[in-house]
């Protein structure tokens, strides 16, 4: 496996120091005290003492597991928008892209540089009930006389699938630049129609940009809770909004905790299954 | 005569149509694409040239050169705006120095545990913004180092380092190894072939995860707030504004950093192009 | 009788805060005295003024000079006392700063300020003085405590203002789009509930101090003195609005942008808000509810630590009805200092006749301070955040 044979035993180790150390000092302790806190009982008027309060995550599931269900549903339809949208995209930009690529990734994230907030209140005037957007929908029968976009779920997903396309943009266009245009080139020369090209070299080339894109598109969507709170109602808010309530305007921090963890979990374990199922070493690497 | 030689049959008129057809869909294709990416944007900075009579900025008003004339009027904005991006310049180098090294580690190595490893370093990613944020500040208050510039860079650099190491790896993955092994069996040592070789090829990878962790420390809001002290980055600055109405010049920094950061990129494509590199 | 805050009455900010920059400040020296030596000399000993002030305050909430990017009052601060004031935007939402601050002053470490702003419809404030986080202020340093509103005097979270003092205060009603309501003002909270042709249109604030009073009084029940019978009621009016839809969402201040482009016909909103909305949109319109609306106050607090007498003698500066008049004029919220109006009114006599920045008696005696207990209550909370989604 190793391809520098003499430092098998310690180089790996010497590359994963630096940042492995940095992901202990500042993110392992910090959740280890999270940890500590999500067995905490009490609440902020009377304090918190550690209890091994393991109730904390029955109770979070029991409670929300509506939410979490909720929130993955979402991550999950703005993870499929955004491969649609960004496959293709990508794609141009890596075949297409020549001088212009760096250009070109420069405007994908160009967004970021206005904040979150900005973006989204931008949305919400996109999808005014008065726009163009909504008034157009309206004309081709595909909203109701009535019907509106704003406070939705579909305004809450395409604001998600939006905000989080750069993530699923950039890992796919990093795994499709790689890939040699002679190797199309010779499928065609093989016969193959432009579309079994794409099919049989193009795609499977491109799975471990698939891979990561995904991820890193679900992830952190599955967390997210700015969306649902200028886009929806009470009924479409997320887990994210959960643990914002519970920690910030309740103050239940053993709660925040808890639910955290289930959170953290469930995508860990989705993450694995996931994996085995999309392919395997090849893939992850 | 051309009994060996594999010239494929002619495409018919046809195929030859739908090739042209498809060849074109894929740029329209990317342009919409790109316009549902920039329409914020485009509204952001159409929304600069505003000329509010109020302190909202969400219904058009009228044409100003004002905002722009007068594009430092707000105090402590220009001043969040270099914050945000010198943070985000540092700890996006930094990130992607740690993450690369990690994913090389990752794909290249058998090691113990390796599994683990992977799937781990997902864990950042996924836990909600305000319980790491806060977490991490119980960390500093304990450690008694005070908050500020420094708090706010390593927990940029904390949360960076998962995302490069995802994107590194998916170039890593596909990379071929017959390269490194054509340049050593050539005579070159480990270091020359990472550096000549294998460098090169994985930089577009590299550079990717460095826009992507650019763009994540630029926005971030969360876990800003709670190590910042008393620092106002530029997600801080324009949460608190839009409470009351968030002024024009916040457009309009937005579009300036936009535009010169396009217009760098842009410079840089016309230099490449003098150099007659490719 | 429903007053309706028409355009007419709203004023251009920019008119505004241009005449009060013009005013040169030793106009206002002059009349604000010199009131630190004396604060300093009536208690027989000579406090000290710390060199620096360190203010922590939410985003754009002082007057500023768009030419010289400055904030004049600060500056005036300067010169009349020698303190420096170290000025900080950090706080937009106050879980989210009560959060950053919590852990150091639960441990009685100091938070490097002298002072900070929270809001009375959070349950910040009365944890602050609860707790003994919040320093005490020293009422030797400050004369000008009298000029503040008789309505704000006696809040249930500080009876006798010994911990705080407000810095802004603001009123809660409805905001009308009357393009939407075929040209009237919606005036009470059973039109806002319960009215079919405005359903969907609707949203209510996400604030539980905001939306549970409104509804209260629209009940006939007190908010000062909540329990658990009045607040279920409320609470139930409510969950059965957003159920049948009538109401679309809670929100904070993003109402704004829906209001006014028509997405909405009505909000449960913020009188400061309206005030910038209707210059821009004459449609928009203000009102208190005719069952009683809310008045909120940001406040000024010392955390342990901070200079108690430095803060004071800010606090001092700022209940100058001159000095009042200046910050009032840009800020465009309710000043709670008495005085402030005829100060801005020989400035702006515009600006004074605002009855969305000056109140007059009648507006103020439909206002009321929700029930602070009610506030930490975690019953309460837990309930209304069920309600609001999470």
């Amino acid at each position: 496996m190793s391809f520098f044979h003499r430092h098998r035993g310690l180089t790996p180790y010497l590359l994963l120091a630096p940042g492995l150390a940095w992901l202990a000092v500042f993110f392992i302790a910090p959740l280890g005290f999270l940890a500590y806190q999500s067995l905490q009982s009490g609440s902020f008027d009377f304090g918190y003492e550690f209890t091994w309060a393991w109730d904390n995550y029955r109770d979070a599931i029991s409670t929300y597991h509506e939410h979490l269900i909720r929130s993955f549903i979402y991550a999950g339809l703005a993870t499929v928008l955004a491969l649609l949208v960004s496959y293709p995209l990508a794609y141009w930009i890596a075949f297409r892209g020549g001088r212009w690529k760096n250009l070109l990734l420069l405007a994908i994230i160009a967004p970021f540089f206005v904040t979150y907030l900005i973006r989204t209140l931008a949305w919400q005037s996109i999808l005014s009930d008065n726009g163009y957007v909504v008034e157009t929908l309206r004309t081709l029968h595909l909203l109701g006389e009535d019907g509106r976009l704003l406070a939705t779920s579909t305004a809450v997903v395409a604001g998600i699938t939006y905000n989080f396309l750069p993530f699923m943009a950039l890992p796919l266009y990093v795994a499709l630049e790689q890939i040699d245009p002679r190797l199309i080139e010779a499928a065609q020369d093989l016969y193959a129609s432009k579309l079994q090209a794409f099919l049989r070299v193009t795609l499977p080339l491109s799975l471990p940009g698939v891979f990561a894109g995904t991820l890193l598109t679900f992830i952190p969507a599955a967390g997210d809770f700015i969306n649902a709170q200028l886009l929806g109602t009470p009924r479409q808010h997320m887990i994210g909004n959960v643990i914002q309530s519970k920690f910030l305007e309740l103050i239940d921090y053993p709660a925040a905790a808890s639910l955290s963890f289930v959170l953290m979990a469930t995508i860990l374990i989705g993450v694995i299954l996931y994996a085995r199922v999309l392919g395997s070493e090849r893939l992850t690497g | 005569m051309s009994a060996y030689a594999a010239t494929p049959p002619r495409p018919s008129l046809l195929a030859r149509s739908w090739d042209l057809v498809r060849r074109h869909v894929l740029t329209v294709y990317a342009v919409l694409a790109f316009t549902y990416l920039l329409l914020p944007i485009a509204i952001v900075i159409a929304f600069s040239f505003n000329d509010p009579a109020g302190r909202f900025n969400y219904t058009w008003q009228g044409f100003t050169l004002d905002n722009w004339r007068n594009w430092d009027a707000v105090p402590g904005l220009v001043e969040a705006m270099t914050l945000s991006l010198q943070i985000a310049a540092i700890s996006s180098i930094a990130a992607t120095i740690l993450g690369t090294l990690i994913a090389l580690a990752l794909v290249r190595y058998g090691f113990r545990g390796r599994s683990t490893t992977n799937f781990l370093i997902f864990l950042p990613m996924s836990s909600p913004e305000i319980v790491l944020g806060a977490s991490l500040l119980t960390l500093f208050l304990t450690l008694q180092f005070a908050t500020g510039f420094l708090t706010i860079l390593i927990a940029h650099v904390m949360f960076n380092i998962s995302y490069v190491v995802v994107t590194v790896k998916a170039r890593l993955v596909g990379f071929d190894r017959h390269l490194e092994e054509a340049a050593m069996d050539l005579g070159a040592n480990e270091w020359t072939t990472f550096r000549k070789v294998t460098l090169p090829l994985i930089a577009p990878g590299i550079l990717a995860a460095a826009l992507l962790s650019f763009a994540l420390s630029v926005d971030d809001f969360v876990i800003t707030y709670f190590n910042s002290g008393s620092e106002v980055t530029f997600p801080l600055f324009v949460w608190g504004a839009a409470r009351v109405g968030a002024p024009p010049q916040v457009n309009v920094i937005g579009t300036m950093i936009f535009v010169v950061a396009l217009g760098l990129m842009l410079v840089n494509v016309l230099l490449q192009r003098r150099k007659g590199s490719t | 009788m429903s007053q309706s805050f028409t355009r007419v009455e709203l004023l251009r900010r920019g008119a505004a805060a241009g005449v009060v920059i013009a005013l040169p400040t030793s106009f206002l020296a002059a009349c604000g005295g010199d009131d630190e030596e004396a604060a300093g000399t009536t208690t027989g000993e000579k406090k000290q003024l710390a060199k620096t002030l360190r203010f922590s305050n939410w985003t754009l909430y002082i007057d500023i000079d768009e030419k010289t990017k400055q904030h004049p009052t600060l500056d005036e601060f300067e010169q009349k006392t020698g303190t420096k004031v170290e000025y900080f935007e950090d706080i937009n939402d106050n879980a989210s700063y009560f959060g950053k601050i919590q852990r150091p002053l639960s441990q009685g470490q100091s938070i490097d300020r002298d002072i900070v702003v929270l809001t009375d419809t959070s349950r910040f404030p009365s944890v602050m003085i609860d707790r003994d986080w919040a320093e005490k202020l020293d009422k030797s340093a400050i004369p000008n405590f009298d000029n503040l509103q008789d309505a704000l005097r006696s809040p249930s979270f500080d009876p006798n203002r010994d911990y705080s003092m407000p810095w802004q205060s603001g009123m809660t009603g409805i905001a009308t789009n009357t393009e939407l309501t075929g040209g009237k003002p919606v005036t009470t909270m059973d039109q806002l509930l319960d009215d079919p042709s405005l359903k969907g249109k609707v949203t209510l604030l996400s604030e539980m101090a905001d939306a549970i009073s409104l509804v209260m009084l629209a009940n006939g029940d007190d908010p000062t003195k909540v329990d658990d019978a009045s607040f279920t009621r409320a609470h139930d009016r409510i969950k059965k609005a957003v159920d049948s839809g009538q109401v679309r969402q809670f929100t904070g201040n993003d109402y704004s942008g829906p209001l006014s482009k028509g997405d909405l016909a009505a909000a449960m909103s913020w009188s400061g808000d309206v005030v910038q909305l209707s210059a821009d949109n004459a449609n928009l319109v203000w009102n208190v509810p005719e069952s009683g609306g809310a008045i909120w106050t940001d406040n000024m607090l010392i955390p342990k630590g901070g200079d108690a007498f430095t803060a004071s003698t800010y606090m001092n500066f700022v209940y100058d009805p001159a000095v009042a008049a200046k910050i009032a004029a840009y800020v465009n919220y309710v000043t709670p200092v008495k005085g402030a109006k005829e100060e801005a009114a020989k400035i702006d006599p515009e600006l004074a006749e605002n009855r969305l920045i000056f109140p007059d008696d009648a507006t103020l005696s439909k206002v009321t301070i929700f029930d602070s207990k009610a506030l930490t209550n975690q019953d309460y909370l837990e309930k209304w955040q069920a309600l609001i989604g999470s």
